[in-house]
């Protein structure tokens, strides 16, 4: 890859001018998946991979046209579902699960000879922010093994940012895209609330969950939202909106942009997270944005409203799983009570326990208004503070998480410990708001820092653009390609 | 703060079982994490609610009579089910 052009664009290039053949370079990729000690993988789909290569290639040597993603391999996060390929969520309650239909997403991509790898690793049912959740063991940072790739959705970024994977799609309900994107220097867009469908996405917290793209590259992220966004009616939450082309927006002119900082966002973050945050607000103001910092008091509310309304939604969800449609069954039982009660305890991992308790504990009488009802109020309160400020500026900058990838074990012992690390990214999924993480820097132990751009809602295009234009800026000196895995 | 007769009545609204050792470390998480929760309980929100978000509200399709999954293909993750049922084991009061 040269310059800052798109993996996704470079491979298209090579494939259409037969410098190799789709065969070959999915053969490269599994070869190098099945090498690979990063566990960023829990399925792979080795037959369906190959039999779409050679479809891919019998287009192209017919001298039919090909689209831009058809034949580039890519990966998917284990909670999509896909049609009789295992499906987990990473529980042992969905092993051995084959979804009987793909995900919305999955379909557009199959659609297009999307080239599946496999399925990646993640934090059980979503719910983490290290990946360590994962009933296969957590999947480790590319930049280093000893270090999480992050959650939930770590082993697409993990596998991405490895080259084991051109792109991939995670879900995002508390950061789960753009923390392991940030973690793992790579590129991740949370989308707008509604733009990209939630059909076959397991669900988590369905007031917060979003599926988004992965990659290493703003170029890369805008080509896969622009093919997987847009209304589906299998999805009564999808918008009707029609969903903007970033693809053609990236190098829009962005002199005279205003981005507004909130002041909030840099309490108590890592010193090196926030110089390279500052470097990047330099940068900006150099590429003519305006800048201006502003007081968001508001975002003090957001962990414990989103925790709130999270596990509410979560316990909820999460009632489907007795034992008798699908997934995981006890084995020994005396009646239909203890037959749902321990095929749940034996199935659910830690985790996914305590957020069903504290979603009943918010839920039950006597506590919904202290609780749930205040949390939902105060949503009313955050989501307006951010359409007053978007009143006044065109896109919010803030880090995505306060510091970087931290060392595995290091976050397990104090779950309110965990569920702080998700400070900068949660009040985006509580508004509904889209957001982009991007690399920006390098820690002292040379482990990637990211920044993310909040939009308004249904504004892709603009942070797109806004984060193209810095990777341009900064001549991609942040997208640091590893020296492993497949490289072209 | 949360007590173990709490976390015991929790458990059986979620449907779980817990272990002593599972019950003694839920109380202490379930403690920390309602105290974080706490803070947000003395907030004066006044008038404000939550409606909806990016104004989506019930954006269902026409009710019309679409192909759905066959029996034979929803049962496939049971086994096969049984003469067309999901089935479980006979019990006995």
């Amino acid at each position: 890859m040269s310059g800052t052009n798109g993996k996704i664009r470079h491979i298209h290039d090579l494939l259409v001018n037969k410098k190799i053949t789709c065969k070959e370079l999915t053969e490269k990729y599994i070869d190098k998946i099945k090498e690979s000690k990063l566990n960023a993988y829990v399925h792979t789909c080795e037959d369906l991979a190959i039999k779409t290569a050679e479809k891919v290639d019998e287009k192209i040597s017919s001298g039919k046209e090909i689209s831009m993603l058809e034949g580039i391999p890519m990966n998917l996060k284990d909670n999509i579902s896909t049609d009789g390929i295992e499906t987990t969520c990473c529980s042992k309650m969905l092993q051995g699960y084959k979804p009987i239909y793909d995900a919305t997403v999955w379909k557009k991509l199959k659609g297009d000879n999307a080239v599946l790898l496999g399925k990646a690793n993640m934090d059980e049912f979503a719910m983490g922010s290290s990946c360590e959740n994962s009933c296969f063991g957590g999947a480790c940072n590319p930049h280093n093994l000893k270090h999480v790739a992050g959650g939930s959705s770590g082993g697409v970024a993990s596998a991405v940012g490895g080259n084991i994977a051109v792109y991939g799609l995670g879900s995002d309900t508390g950061g789960s895209i753009r923390q392991p994107a940030s973690f793992c220097g790579l590129v991740g867009l949370k989308p707008t609330y509604g733009s990209v469908s939630r059909y076959g996405l397991i669900a988590f917290g369905s007031s917060l969950d979003q599926i988004g793209p992965i990659a290493s590259n703003v170029e890369d992220v805008a080509i896969v939202y622009d093919s997987i966004s847009g209304y589906d009616t299998k999805d009564s939450t999808s918008s009707k909106v029609a969903p903007n082309d970033t693809f053609n927006h990236l190098n829009d002119d962005i002199k005279g942009m205003k981005i507004g900082i909130p002041k909030e966002y840099f309490d108590g973050i890592n010193e090196d997270v926030k110089n390279a945050i500052d470097e990047a607000i330099d940068a900006y103001k150099s590429m003519g944005a305006e800048i201006e910092y502003f007081d968001l008091p508001e975002l003090k509310y957001t962990l414990p409203v989103y925790y709130i309304i999270a596990c509410a939604e979560a316990s909820s969800n999460l009632g489907r799983y007795d034992g008798i449609r699908y997934g995981y069954k006890t084995k020994q039982y005396k009646d239909i009570e203890e037959m749902i009660c321990k095929t749940r305890s034996e199935g659910f991992g830690e985790e996914v326990k305590r957020r069903i308790l504290l979603g009943t504990y918010v839920l039950s009488s006597g506590y919904y208004d202290a609780y749930y009802k205040k949390a939902q109020n105060l949503r009313g309160t955050i989501i307006k503070a951010f359409k007053r400020a978007y009143e006044k500026f065109d896109v919010i900058l803030a880090p995505t998480v306060p510091t970087t990838a931290f060392e595995f074990n290091f976050t397990s012992m104090d779950p309110v410990q965990t569920y702080l690390t998700d400070i900068c990214t949660v009040p985006v999924n509580i508004a509904g708001l889209p957001a982009v993480s991007l690399p920006c820097g390098f820690d002292s132990k040379d482990l990637p820092i990211g920044m993310q751009l909040i939009g308004n809602s249904f504004s892709e295009d603009k942070i797109l653009n806004l984060a193209y234009k810095y990777e341009q800026y900064t001549e991609a000196k942040y997208l640091k390609e590893l020296d492993m895995g497949v490289r072209l | 703060m949360v007590t173990k007769e709490d976390i015991i009545k929790l458990a059986k609204l979620g449907k779980l079982y817990l272990t002593e050792e599972e019950l003694d470390s839920a109380v202490k998480d379930m403690t920390n994490i309602i105290g974080f929760a706490n803070e947000i309980s003395k907030v004066d929100t006044g008038d404000t609610e939550f409606d909806n978000i990016n104004g989506l509200e019930n954006a269902l399709r026409e009710d019309i009579v679409e192909e759905s999954f066959d029996e034979d293909l929803i049962l496939k993750n049971v086994d096969g089910g049984k003469d067309g049922f999901f089935y479980i084991k006979k019990y006995q009061n």
